[in-house]
């Protein structure tokens, strides 16, 4: 019941607010909380050469966490050898068979390496996360 | 398209016009930029994914990430790297590179390019193979620029229904760079084309770890020898005016005016001249539009539909509302500017008409400075409303082909060539 704590601190506030205290036409003001989106720092500048060389840094990466569950180490073991699974994260929920058809593709077009065994169940379990059904947010 | 020196000095006077835009802005108070999905609160993120419905924000609904050379982007996937523009960057006709969208489609790119040893080589069905340098580049050959926007093929794929598979971009995967470089057709001329050439092949630094053979090994496009759009594309080393970021394309990546983007081959690094049709992945199974009107057809018929490649048609235009953006209400009897861009790679856009009603009535818009045919063109119209309330805004661009924005979406199972009629909601309150 955090959320009626909050409720009852501004009603004071405002009750406060309306004793005298008020500035023309504000609703509300002072209002801070703690930053829940989180920051993102700014990149040092990088030092270069004056030759033949054009580097730039690394290229980070930025993966998410795959839902728990059987099949979650086959998806990391065998997809990531190409790509990260934000391939994955990224797609809106797909349904079961179109799934079905990506393990397939990314077979026979790509030519991923996955044993038949491994395939099933790398199908899985996307389809156990990753439907309309079964994603969660 | 008249690609010349005039055009070259032309080019002069849109630097000095990018340079005073930009200026403009940052003095306008518009900063900060980097911003996607602004809101009035900033408490509550964005859903990690949209779906199954069609993701109904600007951009696609990914977080922002920092890259070499890059202001925060938005990450769709990072190896490959695929991160998309904030709506706030389209408000200047020219994207600034730093915050220019990137796409590979493989994870083994470049980090570091020692120029001493780079070559663009010309190879195949040529009379006189060649290797350029890039110096070579630069001093050999005329320098020509041109302003033309690249644009995903599946920009906007997150708005279609059903959903399809692939890069979930909100319409940020376009960018509107001044290219620089050298003329494809000069670089063909100097290796003399030989007869029986049917199609060129380019191929940059792009590879992955997949079998010889297969798409995942290598990245590789190929136009066809009489495609008029050849004797228009350009190999660029500078963008806007500056080296190609590495994401972009360093040290240099082809310009196809007018059409997607698959065809900008970033680090380009082969042009082959091909006695036969190019069958690699990326021809011919991937990057393919149903040969129907706008390459629409169903869930149902797709998989017996006739295709062709996406480089068969040019970009449909488009136009999009980049404020306001509804993160602020708006005030009953005050002015307010409606504003963004259009283009189409079927040429100049012509009108673009604005409608504060959903698309019942529409009022044309003033149309910015014309930086090309290919280019971005900025419009804007100012809007007094007149009463309180919720309004859905609406914007549709026409061609000098006549084409128009259709208000009905596409659907093909690749997730390209969206080109719908773009809507923003505002509300608007009273002054008193």
């Amino acid at each position: 019941m955090r959320n009626y704590y909050w409720i009852l601190l501004m009603a004071l506030g405002l009750f406060a607010l309306a004793q005298g205290d008020t500035l023309p036409g504000v609703v509300q003001e002072g209002n801070y909380a703690p930053g829940t989106l989180g920051s993102i720092t700014q990149p040092l500048p990088a030092s270069s050469q004056p030759d033949s060389v054009y580097s730039v840094g690394a290229w980070p990466t930025y993966t998410p966490e795959l839902a728990d569950g059987p099949g979650k180490e086959l998806v990391q073991g065998y997809c990531q050898v190409c790509h990260s699974s934000t391939y994955i994260t990224m797609q809106p929920p797909l349904p079961a068979a179109t799934w079905d058809a990506e393990v397939k593709k990314m077979i026979n077009t790509f030519g991923a390496p996955i044993p038949q065994d491994a395939a099933a169940q790398i199908t899985a379990y996307l389809q156990a996360h990753y439907t309309p059904e079964t994603r969660k947010p | 398209m008249n690609i010349s020196k005039k055009l070259l000095e032309r080019a002069l006077g849109r630097r000095e016009f990018f340079r005073r835009a930009v200026g403009v802005a940052v003095a306008a108070g518009l900063l900060p930029l980097a911003r996607g999905q602004t809101s009035a609160q900033s408490s509550e993120g964005l859903p990690s994914f949209t779906g199954p419905g069609a993701n109904p924000y600007w951009n696609g609904v990914n977080p922002f990430v920092t890259y070499p050379q890059k202001l925060p982007l938005l990450r769709l996937t990072d190896r490959g790297i695929q991160l998309e523009t904030p709506r706030p960057y389209f408000r200047s006709p020219f994207t600034p590179n730093e915050a220019f969208f990137v796409r590979y489609h493989l994870d083994l790119i470049p980090n570091s390019i020692d120029l001493a040893s780079w070559r663009l080589g010309l190879e195949g069905n040529f009379d006189k193979p060649l290797a350029f340098s890039l110096d070579d580049l630069m001093k050999q050959f005329e320098p020509v620029s041109v302003a033309a926007v690249n644009q995903c093929s599946g920009n906007s794929r997150s708005r279609f229904q059903p959903r399809v598979a692939g890069g979930q971009w909100g319409n940020g995967a376009m960018g509107n760079a001044l290219w620089t470089g050298v003329r494809l057709s000069d670089l063909l001329k100097a290796a003399g084309v030989k007869a029986g050439t049917v199609q060129f092949q380019f191929q940059g630094l792009e590879r992955g770890p997949g079998p010889q053979g297969k798409g995942s090994h290598a990245f590789m496009k190929s136009l066809d020898s009489n495609d008029p759009v050849l004797e228009e594309c350009v190999v660029a080393y500078l963008m806007n005016d500056e080296p190609l970021p590495m994401l972009n394309g360093f040290p240099v990546r082809l310009v196809v005016p007018g059409k997607f983007s698959t065809y900008w081959m970033k680090h380009l690094t082969w042009i082959r001249a091909l006695t036969k049709p190019d069958d690699n992945f990326w021809i011919a199974t991937a990057y393919r539009i149903p040969d129907t009107p706008r390459g629409n057809t169903t869930p149902a018929e797709a998989s017996q539909v006739k295709t062709v490649p996406i480089g068969n048609v040019n970009m449909p235009v488009r136009s999009f509302i980049v404020d306001p953006d509804g993160s602020s209400k708006l005030i009953m009897g005050l002015p307010s500017k409606i504003r963004g861009i259009a283009f189409s790679g079927y040429g100049r856009v012509t009108q673009v008409e604005v409608s504060a009603d959903d698309g019942k009535t529409w009022s044309v818009a003033t149309l910015g400075t014309y930086n090309g045919p290919y280019a971005f063109r900025t419009w804007e119209y100012v809007w007094k409303p007149q009463k309180p309330g919720k309004y859905t805004l609406a914007v549709r661009a026409t061609d000098e082909k006549g084409n128009v924005q259709p208000d009905q979406g596409v659907w093909n199972p690749g997730g390209y060539l969206w080109n719908k009629i773009e809507r923003q909601e505002v509300v608007v309150g009273t002054a008193s």
